[in-house]
């Protein structure tokens, strides 16, 4: 479904990816880990587009150069130079690091945002799926998104990307700084949405543990490189993966 | 009693000079310094309307106009700003640049002196509190609350008016969720142009259309902008009450020809002591990190 061959970034001379492939199947749930600076987002803001637009502002500004190489495929098609607005409407949604909703607007508006690609009948649907979700956020939906805790924010964040119809939903470390309890909801609702809407989803994360039962296949990125990749199983035998990102 | 009535309409005008202005930055960062221009050209337009061109009927003549300047508006941004966007300096340049065009332009187009005026929607006026008031300012304070509420409904209640608060408040998070960040540009510069046009309209039947009136709304708009905070639409409002009410004080206690000083003398007092405005909170934040 989402195919992604040989992207190279450069933030300047420095490679913050490098020669990263990646395959994401249709209905399935891939993992991305590693550590800081191991270019999980940029991989996130190149396969989303956002990329060329932080490319296209810095060139404005006359600040640093960035540079992407590689080729990225969607239900067959070359969406490599879409703008990020038009990959939303063909269906490939991020969920962005640290959230990013709309502080000064309403839970209900926040999602209502979110429903800009959708209208009628099928942004009620969308609607009552997410508050089904998430039935948090049915007690706060006209608090401002600002005065959320960071789990509830995170809840109202995937709600979010999940109004805009996605096909593929990529969550951009979506466990950051969320409690024991938070991250099982959040990882209990991105399996409900595969189940329930068979929708593909990329998730990255630092830390695997919480992560990988839910994955079908996962990556390892260490310094913007593709170390390793596998199977569920195969990365949770792998003794190199289990002592550096289980903490066993 | 005098100052009270006519201070909420000095506000109430200053409101609907800098709205527009306001309404482009907050949603696109954009700062639109061919404002007054747009301001001008929207009066110019209608008396040609009313007086060359079809001798149109007023609220046709109106309409059009409002639509124009709005085209206007949408058109600057769409040929030129697009490519400027994120150059800071560029953007007010080249803003700044088209406004100066503009206004010199009708000034040797034969814009000068008194024959320009627009008729007030209805002569006479009334009694209110002992105050003489004419209608065509009673119309203007109607109009400005029926201009703040349409606002208010439509970017809460629709769904472009949401997708534009949406790329005000995080412009990235917006676009990933399939919002056109240079579509709601090209719809904020068509609706802050047409508020600048619909300001017009209700003003200048108060005195002549003259080209120094585009500098003189640039200059008000941008200073109920920066007290009010950048970008913020309380801050706008307060600010203009502020000023509003400054210049009736000191019309009625010193002489008239101080509204300029008032106004600039707020930027300056703003700027030293609280530089984000009054209503600048977040950008006020973002300093201090």
């Amino acid at each position: 479904m989402l195919e992604a061959f040989d992207l190279m970034v450069f933030y300047e001379n420095m490679i913050a990816l490098n020669n990263v492939s990646l395959t994401c199947k249709e209905g399935s749930i891939v993992g991305i880990f590693g550590s800081n600076s191991a270019g999980k987002s940029t991989l996130m803001y190149t396969l989303s587009g956002i990329i060329l637009d932080i490319k296209k502002k810095e060139e404005m500004k006359g600040g640093e150069r960035i540079t992407v190489f590689g080729r990225i495929n969607f239900d067959g098609k070359d969406v490599t130079h879409l703008k990020p607005h038009e990959r939303a409407k063909i269906g490939i949604v991020l969920c962005p690091e640290r959230r990013r909703i709309f502080p000064e607007s309403s839970v209900m508006e926040n999602l209502k945002i979110g429903s800009y690609l959708t209208s009628g009948h099928e942004t009620k649907k969308n609607l009552e799926y997410v508050l089904d979700l998430f039935p948090r956020l049915k007690d706060h939906l006209h608090r401002q998104g600002g005065f959320l805790s960071g789990g509830e924010q995170q809840m109202l964040a995937i709600g979010r990307a999940l109004m805009a119809n996605p096909k593929i939903l990529l969550l951009d470390e979506p466990l950051l700084g969320l409690s024991p309890a938070y991250q099982e909801i959040v990882i209990r609702g991105t399996e409900e949405i595969r189940r329930s809407k068979g929708i593909s989803i990329i998730i990255t994360e630092q830390y695997a543990r919480p992560v990988i039962p839910i994955i079908d296949f996962g990556y390892i990125l260490e310094n913007g490189s593709s170390v390793l990749s596998g199977t569920r199983e195969e990365l949770m035998d792998n003794p190199d993966v289990k002592s550096a990102y289980f903490g066993v | 009693m005098e100052i009270l009535v006519y201070g909420i309409i000095n506000s109430v005008i200053l409101s609907m000079v800098a709205l527009g202005f306001t309404l482009v930055y907050s949603i696109s960062r954009l700062p639109n310094f061919a404002h007054g221009a747009l301001y001008v050209t929207a009066g110019f337009t209608t008396w040609l309307f009313l007086n060359r061109i079809g001798h149109m009927p007023y609220p046709v003549a109106i309409i059009l106009s409002i639509f124009i300047t709005g085209a206007m508006g949408a058109l600057i941004y769409r040929f030129i700003l697009i490519r400027i966007r994120g150059m800071e300096i560029s953007e007010i340049i080249s803003t700044y640049a088209i406004g100066l065009a503009l206004l010199e332009g009708l000034r040797w187009g034969g814009l000068r002196g008194m024959t320009f005026t627009l008729p007030p929607f209805i002569e006479g006026s009334f009694q209110i509190f002992g105050v003489n008031v004419d209608y065509q300012r009673l119309i203007i304070v109607c109009c400005g609350v029926v201009v703040f509420l349409f606002l208010y409904f439509f970017t809460h209640f629709t769904k472009i008016g949401l997708a534009l608060r949406g790329i005000a408040q995080d412009e990235r998070a917006a676009m990933m969720l399939g919002i056109d960040s240079d579509m709601t540009a090209i719809i904020s510069l068509a609706i802050g142009s047409g508020l600048a046009g619909f300001a017009a309209i209700l003003l200048l039947p108060l005195g002549n259309i003259i080209v120094e009136a585009g500098y003189n709304v640039l200059i008000f708009a941008i200073a109920v902008c920066v007290i009010g905070g950048l970008g913020s639409w309380g801050g706008t409002i307060a600010a203009s009450f502020i000023i509003g009410f400054a210049q009736i004080l000191t019309e009625a206690f010193l002489s008239t020809h101080y509204q300029m000083v008032v106004a600039l003398l707020a930027i300056i007092v703003t700027l030293l002591i609280k530089p984000s405005g009054i209503f600048g909170k977040q950008k006020e934040l973002e300093e201090r990190v």
